[in-house]
């Protein structure tokens, strides 16, 4: 009986979510293939990541190893190569992740098995791995065939699948490192924080995101008055960060910050998922975007669909008009 | 430093509207606007940034039609010295898979010292032409890529990871990079140069070209095919406010205050 | 016969496409036409990448291409913004055009580098307040004393005179000439010489970020050497800019037209009256068409004329005939568009209403329609 491997993703002592959404998905399609569900995972004095893990998956595969304290996608090649090559896993799964990306597509092309990135959803149709992703930043979903083979590699995007808790206690099974010496090519030197700023945007009660769609850094101050009537804080997407109109601190998503203000105003955003990614848990969530179709609108409360500039302005002078 | 930077040609969809064709396997593309795809536009400008400080040659390569000869034409115009189309009808059906394989059977015979490539395309977002790459190459890669300093044969990275967090690898040299966008800011096309660009050859290659077999191109050569594409179904949808902006200002005001929030 | 843009061409068009859609955002077109101010940050940055420098010569830091090349980027940048388009656009009106054909070559090599590279600003004073279609005769006068001229007069509506560094100034040199238009010159002059002082026109129709202004001169003393050409030669050099300069003001209308156009039909679209697009009604869509039929069919009239212009082969007939055909359909073009728009047109927030009262210069500026048609009447007189 073969099985499905999850990689477990950890940075800096924390397993990271996608972990237990993968393993709560891998559980599933383990069950409907008829195979086993271990979780593999990599690291040095991991071994309390392993008993958490073990909680979700029948057997973890655990190699410890200096060189494997963090995630260097030289070393973790070798090492999963190994594992693949002497299990045959049905299905290999790594998180859609800054470290997923940078391993998955080299092992794949390395091993020679096909690989699909970026999943929203998976099922085996008889022996051919079916699988769903997202294409123009969400505006349409892909359903794919992989090609056949006997073991697969998928990519899996983050919040993808909610994770949950099952009753399982696997085993953990120490495996040794094969790596004999240091990586020689690629080497990782330390975590670098961005600069703190001013403003923490995770703790403000009420957010104005604003995205692409202001257009123009001259177009800030409107925004910002809206946010400072509304007793809150600028927040924005990646682009306006990229564009250097905000501070990297203020960006929402997966690769800015998580939040879950009271309000979030989405101005000129169009949700694409690592955008939402941070901010979907609002209590309350208003977009306004003047494309009808924009993907922000299957995730907000209240939807507006009109020129950011005419809402802006006046949602401003309203509030005002009523906080007198 | 002689620098290959591979871009992509892609439709702008960010604020049109899309239709899905009557393949159902595509996006209806009459009416989109084509340009450089936004990740190799920023992977473009930091080539020419490198050459500008430490000489060299950049070179641009994409796979795709012949009207992706304007994509590369901007490169030329934004700094390349060179650039490539690998063309041919049997690649149509390429997923990342295969336009890794057309692009190292191509780069394998060039001179280089390092390849950039966006971190995904913005049309199908695979995130995986790089790493590919680099593995087909025999060479190493670092994706997500945010800043690049050099430093003896190896290049010293910051990967973007998640929650505002970055982390410092170093990098052997020849290396393939994937880049993040804000690393730069790209530069506007000139006269200048679209003047200079003008005079420069685009160099077309084929299938015949470039030593692969038909079977390693187009949807066989492929690990991904797409059976058919479709409008996600909205988890929940917005109940919209319609109105003047007065009207909708009203209705958000009265939302707001019936949640204590003003 | 080839009626296509070329691939460079096409180049050029996308790249000042690509810079005005990002710089001329609809924001900043509302604030410029509400301040009347010069978009100097926005000229400069144009001028950097060659898009104010088309038909100069590369040795004067220009971009050596033709007129009908100037026409492509002066289209674009109207067609993003008529106000911001037209004042980026004019920041070195006329001065390298007239020095290139008459200059001497130490003029040319201080004043149009400069002016190519946007770093100086220029205007041309021919209009008077007692002369504007008629310049035949010009009240200011230039007097002769020892090595320099005395200028004393006044000059109206002159583009760009409150923020230019260099002007040409069209002076009677030779008051008693007959006709009095043969004794008429054409001076350079610099900004801040003793004399000169410049005011701002205000609260002008359109264009206003295109800087308009007076420009009074008393006792204005120019070096000899700042004669443009030869003396009593300034009103046929005067023509014969015009039928240069007159086609990029006809691919201002053009681009002009477009830009309200392509708002009016994406706004037709949406706009939704009695359960459907308004663009399914028969009355509006026929509309649209008759909007592109003009456009295209003034587009073609410009690029002729800029393509005689380029041959070598400049025809003052095309050239009359391409601005006032231009400048016509502009004004019905950027009408329509409001009427498509309904009672939203006629709110400055939605932009059509601005390309309208900017497209109105176009039939007046650098000859009115009538001036042109007297053109086109005189030479058909002499020709058929
Ligand atoms: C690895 C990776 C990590 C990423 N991390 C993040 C992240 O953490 N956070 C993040 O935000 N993004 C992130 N991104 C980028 C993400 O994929 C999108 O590109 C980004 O979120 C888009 O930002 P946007 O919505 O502002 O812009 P766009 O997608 O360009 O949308 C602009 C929207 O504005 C609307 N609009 C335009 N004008 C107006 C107007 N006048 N009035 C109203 N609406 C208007 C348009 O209709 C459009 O919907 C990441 C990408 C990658 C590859
Ligand atoms: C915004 C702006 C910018 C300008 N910039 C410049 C500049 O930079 N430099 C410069 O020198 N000038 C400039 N002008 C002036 C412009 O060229 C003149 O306004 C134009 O030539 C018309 O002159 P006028 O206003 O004196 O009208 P008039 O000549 O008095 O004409 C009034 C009307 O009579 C008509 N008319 C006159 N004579 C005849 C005729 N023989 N047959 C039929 N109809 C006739 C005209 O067509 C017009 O309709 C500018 C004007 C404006 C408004």
């Amino acid at each position: 009986m073969t099985e499905i491997f999850v990689l477990a993703e950890h940075r800096q002592g924390q397993i990271r979510d996608i972990t237990f959404e993968m393993l709560t998905k891998g559980k599933e399609l383990a069950e409907k293939t008829n195979t086993d569900l271990t979780a593999v995972l990599l690291g040095k004095d991991v071994k309390e990541h392993a008993k958490t893990i073990s909680e979700y998956a029948k057997k973890v595969f655990l190699v410890e190893d200096a060189k494997l304290e963090n995630f260097n996608s030289e070393a973790y090649q070798k090492v999963l190569s190994n594992l693949t090559k002497e299990h045959k896993p049905l299905l290999t799964m790594i998180g859609h992740t800054s470290f997923g990306v940078d391993l998955a597509p080299s092992l794949a092309a390395a091993l020679k098995l096909p690989l699909a990135t970026d999943c929203i959803d998976l099922a085996f149709e008889g022996e051919t791995l079916v699988i769903t992703r997202q294409m123009y930043g969400g505006k349409v979903n892909v359903k794919a065939k992989v090609r056949k083979s006997e073991s697969y590699i998928v990519t899996v995007r983050q919040a993808a699948f909610a994770a949950q808790k099952p009753n399982i206690s696997g085993e953990t099974m120490e495996v040794s490192s094969p790596l004999t010496e240091e990586t020689t090519e690629k080497r990782f030197i330390e975590y670098v924080s961005p600069p703190p700023g001013g403003v923490d945007i995770t703790a403000a009660e009420v957010l104005v995101g604003i995205g692409r769609g202001i257009k123009d850094e001259s177009n800030m101050p409107m925004v910002e008055e809206l946010a400072k009537a509304l007793g809150g804080v600028l927040a924005c997407s990646r682009p306006i960060v990229d564009k250097g109109w905000l501070s990297t601190d203020r960006q929402v998503g997966s690769s800015g910050k998580t939040v879950k203000p009271k309000l979030y105003i989405a101005l000129g955003i169009s949700g694409a998922f690592q955008h939402v990614l941070g901010m979907k848990n609002s209590d309350l969530i208003i977009a306004v975007n003047k494309d009808s179709n924009a993907p922000i609108f299957s995730f907000a409360d209240y939807g507006v669909v009109d020129d950011l500039f005419k809402i802006a302005p006046a949602l401003k002078d309203k509030i005002q008009e009523l906080k007198g | 430093m002689d620098i290959i930077v591979c871009v992509k040609h892609v439709p702008e969809t960010a604020e049109a509207e899309i239709k899905i064709d009557a393949t159902g396997k595509a996006i209806e593309k009459t009416g989109l606007v084509f340009d450089i795809n936004e990740w190799d536009d920023y992977a473009l400008e930091e080539a020419v940034r490198i050459k500008e400080k430490s000489g060299g040659t950049v070179t641009a390569i994409t796979v795709g039609p012949e009207d992706t000869d304007s994509t590369l034409r901007k490169c030329l115009a934004r700094g390349a010295d060179k650039a490539m189309r690998l063309t041919d009808p049997k690649f149509q059906g390429s997923d990342s898979y295969a336009i890794a394989k057309i692009l190292q059977s191509t780069i394998k015979g060039l001179s280089f010292d390092l390849i950039l490539t966006g971190a995904l395309a913005g049309d199908d977002g695979y995130t995986m032409v790089g790493p590919i790459l680099a593995e087909l190459l025999g060479i190493q890669h670092a994706t997500m890529v945010k800043k690049i300093e050099f430093d003896d044969g190896v290049a010293k990275v910051n990967r973007e990871l998640e929650g505002g967090l970055e982390e410092k690898t170093e990098v052997k040299m020849p290396a393939v990079l994937s880049i993040q966008t804000g690393i730069n800011e790209p530069r506007y096309v000139s006269i200048m140069g679209i003047r200079k660009a003008m005079k420069k050859e685009i160099k077309v290659l084929g299938l015949a070209d470039i030593g692969l077999s038909e079977s390693e191109v187009g949807e066989t050569g492929s690990w991904i095919k797409v059976e058919k594409i479709f409008v996600p179904p909205a988890e929940k949808q917005a109940e919209f406010i319609k109105g003047s902006p007065e009207e909708v200002t009203t209705k958000i005001a009265e939302i707001l205050k019936s949640r204590g929030l003003i | 016969m080839n009626f296509e843009l070329n691939e460079e061409q096409k180049e050029i068009k996308r790249a000042v496409r690509e810079f005005c859609e990002k710089e001329f955002t609809p924001e900043l077109a509302l604030e410029f036409d509400e301040k009347e101010e010069f978009p100097m940050a926005l000229y400069k940055k144009a001028a950097k990448l060659g898009f104010t420098s088309m038909r100069l010569p590369e040795e004067y830091g220009g971009q050596g291409y033709g007129l009908l090349e100037d026409c492509i980027v002066v289209e674009e940048v109207c067609r993003v913004d008529p106000g911001l388009g037209v004042a980026v656009s004019l920041g070195n009106l006329m001065v390298p055009d007239i020095l290139l054909k008459h200059g001497t070559e130490e003029q040319r090599k201080k004043y149009i580098p400069p002016l190519a590279r946007g770093e100086a600003i220029s205007a041309a004073a021919f209009s008077e307040p007692e002369h504007g279609s008629d310049i035949t005769r010009m009240d200011t006068t230039a007097v002769k004393s020892g090595n320099e001229w005395v200028v004393n007069g006044s000059k109206e509506f002159i583009t760009n005179a409150p923020v230019a560094d260099t002007f040409i100034v069209l002076c009677q040199t030779d008051p008693n000439a007959t006709p009095s238009h043969k004794g008429q010159s054409i001076f350079l002059m610099e900004k801040e010489t003793p004399g000169m002082e410049a005011t701002k026109l205000k609260r002008k129709m359109g264009i206003k970020p295109c800087i308009t202004g007076s420009l009074a001169l008393s006792d204005v003393k120019v070096p000899k050497s700042n004669l443009v050409g030869e003396l009593n030669k300034g009103f046929y050099y005067a023509l014969e800019l015009f039928n240069e300069t007159r086609i990029a003001v006809a691919a201002q209308a053009v681009g002009m037209s477009q830009g309200a156009f392509e708002r009016a039909f994406q706004y037709a679209k949406t706009r939704k009256q009695f359960g459907s697009p308004i663009i399914k009604f028969q009355g509006v869509s026929f509309k649209l068409a008759d909007m592109a039929i003009k456009i295209e069919a003034a587009r073609m009239l410009t690029r002729k004329a800029a393509w005689l212009f380029d041959q070598g082969r400049l025809d003052p007939t095309a050239t009359s005939m391409a601005k006032a055909f231009a400048g016509r359909a502009a004004m019905e073009v950027t009408d329509e568009a409001i009427q498509v728009y309904g009672g939203y047109g006629y709110l400055a927030d939605y932009h059509v209403e601005r390309f309208h009262r900017c497209a109105k210069i176009t039939e007046i500026y650098e000859g009115t329609t009538e001036m042109q048609k007297l053109t086109i009447i005189n030479r058909l007189m002499k020709t058929m």
